[in-house]
């Protein structure tokens, strides 16, 4: 089903579309009944209207307009009517959750600041707690609230937009609090809507449609369910994503009575629906329409999915119709995708092996230390994604098959860079390939993700990093400052990463100690907005250190997994064995991490 | 069906019960997070359970607002009381 590609702008792609008036974007708000119907001629007409009513405030083609707004609808029309007015939107993902976050203001004001943004426009509600952004953000001019915006009835001007002009930027979490802003080309759009639609999923135009809970200032629910569909001319329903995470059983509803046929979800997504949705909630549901369930966006755990495959079968669910993607922000949305029609697929490898000596050696299912990874099929064609060794740094010599490696790619789906970040940028290339941070293998020509470089957690497809949480628990008194250590697990009987700190205080145990776990979580969660599972205090000295004193993440996540940390005395004597062992595992220590779900034989 | 504020009380913390972290203490006090160690899908299914037990609807925003077991307790009376379904 390939057909010509000829590169379009999202600008003409909309505008192409609005020839329909059958199909289009469906928003369901949990506030009201009705569920607004805008077809794709609609859609044209509403993004005008948001990029006259920009225009009016000032902004011109290159400006930056930062978008901070909880309601589908409005996103999407401010989102669409800032790239017909050439304007650069700068997504911002709203407050949620429970209390204030300090941590909140603090990225948003970092991202309005380093886009340049000369406007942001939200809910009079979130203006409210955004205080007094305006004064710390040197170039930020106005604070728009999208009511307003809504009333204005200002022509759009044209203004002509080019494949090589800037599309949006969107940032993404970064180590130390620091957002990245990847600037994404409508050339690069171009490319992967072309690698997703076509290629991908062989969608058929106006035909297919989609069902989406996504948060739009994501990658995943921005690109693959806005402006996807406006190339192809699908139907799209949106649900908020806070219902999805108070109702799940909403989403198949959805899907069953929308007849969707596409629809995407990390990993905890089909779990959460596994847990929570009882057999009453889907009493004459039918998903026999959905082809394709797309899941990405963090690490995939095959038995997950297996089991939401076996719950909702009943209803018509069709497991083949899984397929387990790769992507990252700097590769605009997808690098790659397994086959279209056979499930997940995984690759039995022997853990030992992988985790040892980096090598993916195959081995039979229900063998001894056996690991399933899951297969991601091969990079999208016009791209490569390869696997190096760490310190082959100008990328010359890719390694073999089957042997694991920083996973590389290259195409046009790639960024450019990131905005006003030239260093960074920099470093996130290596010989005109861009570094992922996966720890991967290429097997059959399909990328196999076994892992991430950088120690990043990943809870409900957002990336956190141990350096923050650690900085954050280091800030409680009675926490030995730099003697903390936060990490990810994921054992098998849990359906997402559980985010653990374990720090060692001379608080002695008791009372005490149980009010500093409470102190501990109440920081992190007011300075980054995520619940802590577990804190582990420990006495001083407890933690595993390597001879440089550094501390041992990996280890210690091992030590907790094994229900061993809180055993530890004399910490010092068992890590002159363990500091030998971990320089040989090293790179691939945390291997057994990502693959413990597959090993035998291990304490739960 | 109208409520009192001693069953709200007693109806939040059963709701809460099962998401708390065994071995936890629950009282009014207790901070959801740094107490009761409820993560931010444990909230959204505990938002899910009070609107079915109570029969409103808790918006977004009002979660904000929300930091301990008391403070869960409030926002449930003041919504009864305005739809006129708390005694006083």
């Amino acid at each position: 089903m390939t057909r010509t590609f000829s590169p379009r702008t999202v600008v003409q792609a909309l505008e192409e579309s609005a020839r329909s008036t059958t199909t289009g974007f469906r928003f369901i708000d949990e506030e009201s009944t009705s569920e607004p119907f805008f077809s794709h001629a609609g859609i044209e007409r509403a993004s005008a209207r948001m990029g006259g009513a920009l225009q009016a405030l000032g902004l011109k083609k290159g400006d930056r307009v930062a978008l901070i707004l909880p309601d589908n609808a409005d996103f999407v029309f401010a989102f669409l009517g800032a790239l017909r007015g050439g304007i650069i939107p700068v997504p911002i993902y709203p407050p949620t959750g429970l209390g204030k976050l300090s941590g909140y203001l603090e990225n948003t004001l970092h991202i309005v600041a380093k886009s340049g943004a000369r406007v942001l426009v939200t809910s009079n509600e979130i203006r409210r707690i955004l205080g007094t952004v305006q004064q710390k953000a040197p170039d930020l001019e106005k604070v728009a609230d999208i009511a307003d915006l809504k009333t204005m009835r200002e022509e759009l001007k044209p203004v002509k937009v080019g494949l090589d002009d800037v599309c949006f930027l969107q940032f993404t979490s970064g180590s130390t609090s620091k957002p990245k802003g990847v600037t994404l080309t409508h050339q690069n759009l171009a490319a992967n809507v072309h690698a997703i639609m076509d290629l991908g999923l062989g969608v058929r135009d106006s035909i297919d449609s989609g069902v989406s809970w996504l948060p739009l200032y994501h990658d995943m629910g921005l690109i693959g369910f806005v402006m996807s569909p406006l190339y192809h001319v699908n139907s799209v329903t949106f649900l908020p994503p806070l219902l999805f995470l108070k109702r799940p059983a909403r989403w198949l509803e959805t899907l069953s009575r929308q007849k969707g046929t596409v629809s995407f979800g990390p990993n905890f997504a089909y779990a959460l629906c596994v847990k929570r949705i009882k057999d009453s909630d889907i009493e004459g549901l039918d998903l026999s329409s959905w082809r394709v369930a797309g899941c990405g966006a963090e690490p995939i755990r095959a038995e997950n999915l297996r089991a939401f495959g076996e719950k909702f079968a009943k209803i018509g669910f069709d497991p083949k119709a899984f397929i387990s993607c790769y992507g990252m922000a700097e590769s605009t949305l997808a690098i790659s995708f397994s086959t279209l029609g056979r499930g997940v697929v995984t690759d039995i490898v022997k853990g030992e092996s992988l985790w040892g000596s980096g090598q993916a050696e195959e081995t039979s299912e229900g063998s001894e230390g056996a690991a399933p990874i899951v297969n991601c099929g091969p990079a999208f064609e016009g791209h490569d994604a390869k696997a190096f060794a760490a310190d082959d740094t100008e990328s010359s010599s890719p390694l073999p098959e089957r042997v694991a490696g920083e996973l590389r790619i290259r195409g046009p789906s790639v960024m450019a860079g990131y905005w006003g970040e030239s260093e960074l940028t920099r470093e996130a290339f290596a010989g005109g390939w861009l570094k992922t941070g996966d720890i991967g293998y290429i097997a059959g020509g399909d990328v196999h993700i076994c892992g991430r470089s950088k120690e990043v957690i990943i809870v409900n497809g957002r990336n956190y990093y141990p350096q923050d949480l650690e900085w954050e628990a280091g800030s409680v008194e009675g926490v030995r400052k730099g003697n903390v250590i936060a990490f990810g697990t994921m054992k098998p009987n849990y359906d997402r990463e559980r985010v653990i700190i374990a720090l060692e205080t001379a608080v002695a145990d008791g009372p005490k100690r149980e009010a500093l776990k409470g102190e501990v979580r109440r920081a992190v969660q007011q300075g980054i907005g995520l619940t802590v599972d577990d804190v582990v205090p420990v006495d001083v000295g407890v933690l595993p250190k390597t001879s440089s004193g550094k501390l041992q993440r990996a280890k210690t996540r091992e030590l907790y997994e094994l229900g061993e940390l809180l055993d530890r005395s004399s910490a010092r004597k068992v890590d002159t064995v363990d500091a030998v062992k971990e320089v040989v595992k090293s790179q691939l220590g945390y291997f057994r991490h990502a693959i413990l779900g597959g090993v035998t034989g291990r304490k739960e | 069906m109208s409520w009192t504020r001693e069953n709200v009380r007693s109806e939040v913390r059963e709701i809460l019960k099962p998401h708390a972290q065994s071995g936890v203490e629950l009282t009014e006090a207790s901070h959801l997070v740094a107490d009761l160690g409820i993560d931010s899908l444990g909230v959204m299914e505990v938002v899910a359970d009070l609107e079915d037990k109570f029969k409103l609807r808790i918006p977004d925003e009002a979660l904000r607002e929300v930091d301990t077991v008391a403070d869960v307790a409030r926002a449930i009376e003041i919504r009864l009381k305005n739809e006129g379904r708390l005694a006083e």
